[in-house]
């Protein structure tokens, strides 16, 4: 099937969901699941719309689709995890569901798209959902920096788009590839970079540009927590992640600059999680450095442990934003000290819960470790110790807060602490620790992929 | 010129998001910025003054310029996707409103 | 035949019917725990002293293992400290909160140090490291305190941090992860920094100084039955990596001329030093039983760092031996303090007294294994400890010597108070119902009384172990008879010195039974100041033993305390100004970031 229906159908499907309100939500859940389908059944390569020239040349017209194991990847994380908090969120946010419709379209488009400027519409349509999303945390204030925030990244993202373009004449991805390979010129391609690299660095939470989390997801709720921590961070890892290994150029000064930003990112990340005393805000600061790291491993050309990380690191970060924001909405505070003692009555619950922190810190028999290991090996080999020490430095930082947060959720404080989570929950839960656990032990499937998932530069190469 | 006609505005519209703690203005220096870029965008394309458009026509048209014609098409989809989000950063002044009874981010400092 | 891999195996699935029986009964569980732990100490015992156990790996994807003497010596101490810890389960368990879990994350933590002391692969090595870590880690809250995990996870992952990042430059510099080959492969600089790092990972598993201040914390407040187990047995961890970098890597550092070490090793032993007056100081003061027995742990911590930093087999020897030694009389201790903790429910040394009237072989137990650490003969610590001395005076090094020495009678000092304020002494009422441990408590406690005295009468049995090692580590063995240890400053002949304590203690018995009985009185059966007394006070203090001496470090007591609660501060003090920089609310910080970014950029390359 063609993978055009990933984002036609669900866009479709959002603007006839607001004329049937009532259904909106069944209609999300249905567009899930024809989504995976799709996914299932549609086949890797390059997709050509508007019936043009197939040739890949300076001349190429129309918006070209890639999808490829990578793409793959991210379309399933994206768009189950979206079905997956659809289901949860069935009842308590039925208005919504023709956001999510609007986000799966966005996010889809923008995993799929080989085209810079539609990367920007994508990028604005998926930014639009998000905003909408968070504006049921009820914080408008919030709501609005986190708008401001990110369509000064977009616009910023734009800039860059359009600079390349004047450059170079062409928007295709791919084309644009070669043609910079081709020029090699690199000192005048540092602007358009750090450009487009600011502008999606807003929306992948890179440290100084992500003011905005901590409003938004500070105040998450049961829906906004894990799709913008989860859903979007992966998504937009996945973007970034695509565009660093293949189109940036990082050398000298920019790939200081960038990889000095990172660096920050994890440091500073761990440093304010370890300063929280909110659970919510340790969780998203936890996951400002995660992103870093992710990042990092991206420019370090190390994509498919990059990807793992952002896979196993959505799916984490997706149980325990619903663990805790589920209680936060019951407690109605989010102290760590006011929510001692959660996991008493909620044994399951906790246990899912401790299995995702200890993957987020790279405890063994979870694939978080299996994970960082190989990546940290993989640092080595290319010499980069002075990085290597630095993550290990912030993971000492984020194993000690996490911990304590764990201690304090299991033993009981003064009162007694009772939260429901309904069946479905649970199974969620039990799902991924079990998926976590799984791949922590069995880790052989892991190695089956590598870096050769990616393959724009094969398409660059090849045509 | 045009092009640093379009930086001016781009910087302004920096300028304005830098000081200003209004919504409204916010909302304003957000378009102004925009609509910086938007120009930039067109200033692109724009190669002359004796450039025609490119239209398939019969007259002779060789040894003519074409103005580019995909920048002005991205500078339309950019339009609308900027007015999409101005409705939307506009909805949200107005919940603010409501909630807050005021338009100055330093006022409601302490609830956000 | 045992393979390694099975015994693995093994325990993680006899640990998950463990959790299962525990849920349906926790004595049932606990003590088929007892039995797992029987059959693999059993195995490794039969099999590893022949160095017979099989390392082929079939099941576990990515991991190799190899056996060696120092890997085996390690294990079977271990297991065997579970074995003993074990037998205190059944009557322990029921106090805890998650007590499902407690036997299910003992036996895991137990195939985790399985792996760590077989394996030969310094990934897997951190693999398994990490699995103590954090099983361990979920026990320890179960007791006390429940910061305590969080300090003892701290440092322990600090350690494990150095260690991975040493073994990352090794790797970085070597391009094999094979713990053997690559340790023999390094040099220059990159030895120089995985000797460091290395160190700082076993400081931080021994609790060694400056990097102690979580043994207090967690053997003070982890459950009971745990605090043998740490101090037993996972602080021995340190002590293996402490092997691995003072002896498997050689840095080609300054040598000391005078007394023929290298400078790095030289800063250890003094480190190793400091380590032993610290310890001994901090748990003269101490009043918390435990948390004194978890000082001394410490203050033995820096013996086994001093041995192993002066390179030579007779101080390796008494490396060795004094873990073992030490092994077994700090869980012989902390096993007795369990006893009298199970039925007092407290371990300050204020709240107790006369034990020994209800509990008179835990008092035993206690007596022997205090008198072991203390280095007393005719008890292991003797033995290891002389091996010890005589090494430090070869070498001449003065400082550690005094260190060493002054470790020693100190000793005396504080290993003494809570036998005398808990042990011996008043009676007090509350405890009058208590009895003497069961049966099954009795066990243990006996097999360590007479291991603590054997290997302290019969040392070659375990130096034949002991120089296996050396010679593995290719030094050559100190020679020894079955009853005779000679060293270059003299010989030692354990047998001959317990033959005349057992002399002197005939003799005293022997006058004991001819001379007139004494009469057992009642506690109110007396008068003081010409008066009858009506209530039971405290009339013997037995506190406070040594309040000038404490008066003289009292406020210097505190500063690693509150070093590394300042460090704690700190770092949470630069994330605030992580928050204040990055987090504002206000738009234009992060638009100055931006643009400083991109001017910062333009700057050199395009402007």
């Amino acid at each position: 099937m063609n993978v055009v229906f990933l984002i036609a159908i669900p866009l479709l499907a959002a603007f006839i969901s607001i004329l049937i309100k009532k259904y909106a939500s069944y209609l999300l859940v249905a567009v899930g699941l024809f989504n995976i389908a799709v996914l299932i059944f549609s086949k890797n390569g390059i997709v050509f719309i508007g019936g043009f020239d197939t040739t890949i040349s300076a001349n190429l017209l129309g918006i070209t689709l890639l999808l490829d194991t990578y793409t793959r990847i991210a379309l399933w994380v994206v768009n189950v995890l979206i079905l997956v908090i659809a289901v949860l969120n069935i009842k308590t946010y039925r208005d919504y569901g023709s956001i999510l419709l609007l986000a799966m379209a966005g996010l889809n488009g923008l995993l799929l798209t080989n085209d810079l400027f539609n990367l920007f519409v994508f990028l604005e349509i998926s930014g639009i959902a998000a905003y909408l999303l968070s504006t049921s945390n009820k914080k408008p204030v919030s709501t609005f920096r986190y708008l401001l925030y990110g369509a000064i990244g977009s616009s910023l993202f734009l800039f860059g788009v359009v600079i390349l373009y004047s450059m170079y004449g062409t928007l295709n991805m791919v084309v644009m590839i070669r043609e910079i390979s081709a020029s090699n010129n690199y000192t005048e391609v540092i602007l358009p970079f750090i450009l487009m690299f600011i502008g999606l660095g807003v929306e992948a939470k890179l440290l100084p540009f992500n003011a905005w989390v901590k409003g938004v997801l500070g105040n998450s709720n049961v829906l906004s927590g894990p799709m913008i921590a989860g859903v979007y961070m992966a998504a937009m890892s996945f973007v970034l992640g695509r565009l660093v290994t293949n189109l940036f150029v990082f050398e000298g000064t920019l790939l200081t600059v960038v990889t000095l930003i990172l660096v920050l990112g994890i440091v500073v990340g761990d440093l304010m999680a370890f300063s929280s005393s909110k659970v919510r805000e340790i969780l998203l600061f936890s996951s400002i450095a995660q992103s870093s790291i992710i990042i990092l491993l991206f420019v370090n050309g190390l994509t498919i442990w990059a990807v793992y990380l952002i896979v196993a690191n959505a799916l984490s970060k997706t149980v325990m934003f619903l663990v805790i924001n589920k209680a936060t909405a019951e407690t109605e505070n989010d102290e760590v000290d006011s929510l001692k003692g959660l996991f008493v009555h909620n044994n399951i619950v906790g246990l899912t819960f401790t299995l995702a922190a200890l993957s987020v810190m790279g405890l063994p028999l979870l694939v978080g470790f299996v994970i960082k290991l190989n990546y940290l090996t993989a640092l080595a080999g290319a010499g980069q110790i002075t990085l290597i020490a630095v993550i290990l430095l912030a993971s000492l930082i984020e194993g000690i807060y996490l911990v304590r947060l764990l201690v304090k959720l299991w033993y009981k404080g003064e009162k007694d602490l009772r939260v429901e989570y309904h069946f479905s929950f649970k199974m969620v839960f039990i799902a991924i620790a079990l998926s976590l656990l799984v791949f922590g032990n069995y880790s052989t499937p892991l190695n089956e992929l590598d870096n050769s998932i990616d393959t724009v530069s094969e398409v660059v190469n090849n045509g | 010129m045009i092009q640093y006609a379009s930086i001016f505005l781009f910087v302004l519209g920096l300028y304005g998001l830098f000081i200003n703690k209004n919504v409204i203005k916010l909302i304003v220096s957000l378009n102004v910025m925009e609509i910086g870029l938007f120009i930039f965008i067109i200033s692109i394309g724009y190669v002359g003054d004796n450039a025609i458009a490119p239209i398939i026509s019969n007259t002779q048209d060789l040894g003519l310029i074409y103005v580019d014609p995909l920048p002005q098409a991205l500078v339309l989809t950019a339009i609308v996707i900027g007015v999409g989000t101005t409705a939307l950063a506009l909805a949200i002044a107005k919940s603010i409103y409501n909630t807050y009874q005021t338009f100055d981010l330093d006022e409601m400092e302490e609830s956000a | 035949m045992a393979s390694i891999e099975f015994l693995i195996l093994f325990l993680v699935g006899a640990g998950i019917i463990a959790y299962l029986l525990t849920k349906l009964n926790t004595i049932v569980g606990s003590i088929f725990t007892i039995f797992t732990v029987m059959f693999v100490f059993v195995s490794l015992a039969q099999y590893g002293f022949g160095m017979d156990i099989i390392t082929t790996v079939k099941i576990l994807p990515g991991i190799s293992f190899s056996q060696s003497y120092l890997g085996f010596y390690f294990a079977i101490l271990i297991v065997f400290i579970y074995l003993m810890v074990s037998f205190f389960h059944p009557y322990f368990i029921d106090k805890y909160k998650y007590k499902d879990s407690y036997n299910l994350l003992f036996l895991l933590s137990l195939a985790g140090i399985l792996g760590a002391f077989y394996t030969n692969n310094f990934l897997n090595l951190f693999f398994f490291f990490e699995i103590i870590i954090w099983t361990t880690m979920f026990l320890i809250p179960q007791g006390k305190s429940k910061e305590a995990a969080v300090s003892y996870f701290g440092f322990s992952l600090a350690g494990s941090v150095s260690l991975l990042l040493g073994v990352f430059v090794i790797f970085n510099s070597t391009g094999t992860f094979n713990i053997n080959d690559s340790l023999a492969l390094l040099s220059g600089n990159s030895a120089v920094l995985v000797f460091a790092l290395f160190l700082i990972a076993a400081f931080a598993k021994l609790g060694a100084f400056p990097l102690h201040i979580w043994l207090p914390i967690t053997h003070g407040n982890a459950p009971d039955p745990f605090s043998p187990v740490l101090s037993g047995a996972l602080v021995k961890l340190g002590g293996f990596i402490a092997v691995l970098a003072l002896i498997k890597i050689t840095p080609a550092t300054v040598m000391f001329r005078a007394m023929d070490i290298p400078i790095g090793h030289y800063l250890v032993a003094i480190l190793g030093g400091l380590t032993i007056v610290f310890g001994t100081l901090m748990a003269i003061k101490e009043d918390d039983a435990k948390k004194l027995l978890a000082y001394s742990s410490m203050s033995h911590g820096g013996y086994i760092l001093v041995a192993f930093s002066i390179l030579n087999s007779m101080a390796f020897a008494g490396g060795f031996y004094h873990i073992l030694a030490h092994a077994l009389a700090s869980a012989g201790a902390f096993m007795a303090i369990a006893a009298v903790s199970r039925v007092t429910g407290t371990t300050k040394i204020k709240e107790l007294g006369g034990m020994i009237h209800k509990m008179p072989i835990t008092y035993l137990a206690y007596l022997i294994a205090i008198i072991s650490m203390a280095g007393i003969p005719p008890m292991g610590g003797f033995i290891s400890k002389w091996l010890i001395f005589q090494a430090v005076i070869d070498k001449g090094m003065v400082f550690v010597g005094v260190a060493v020495f002054f470790g020693s009678v100190g000793s005396f000092l504080y290993v003494f108070r809570p036998l005398a304020a808990l042990f011996l002494g008043q009676e007090f009422t509350e405890y009058k119902h208590v009895k003497e441990a069961p049966i099954l408590m009795l066990i243990p406690t006996f097999v360590l009384m007479g291991l603590n005295i054997y290997t302290g009468v019969f040392p070659a049995a375990f130096l034949k172990v002991i120089n296996n090692i050396i010679v593995e580590l290719g030094y050559t063995g100190i020679t020894y008879t079955t009853y005779v240890i000679s060293g270059n400053n003299g010989v030692l002949n354990p047998a001959l010195i317990s033959l005349v304590f057992v002399v002197g203690i005939l003799i005293a018995f022997i006058i004991f039974i001819l001379l007139k009985k004494s009469r057992k009185v009642e506690l109110m059966d007396t008068y003081t100041a010409g008066n009858f007394i009506h209530d039971e006070h405290l009339f013997h203090y037995s506190t406070d033993f040594y309040a000038p001496l404490e008066r003289l470090y009292e406020k210097q007591s505190h500063w690693m305390t509150t070093f590394y609660r300042a460090l704690a501060e700190k770092v949470k003090e630069l994330g605030k100004l992580g928050k204040y920089l990055f987090m504002s609310k206000s738009l234009s910080v992060t638009l100055l970031w931006i643009i400083s970014i991109i001017i910062f950029l333009l700057w050199g390359e395009v402007l």
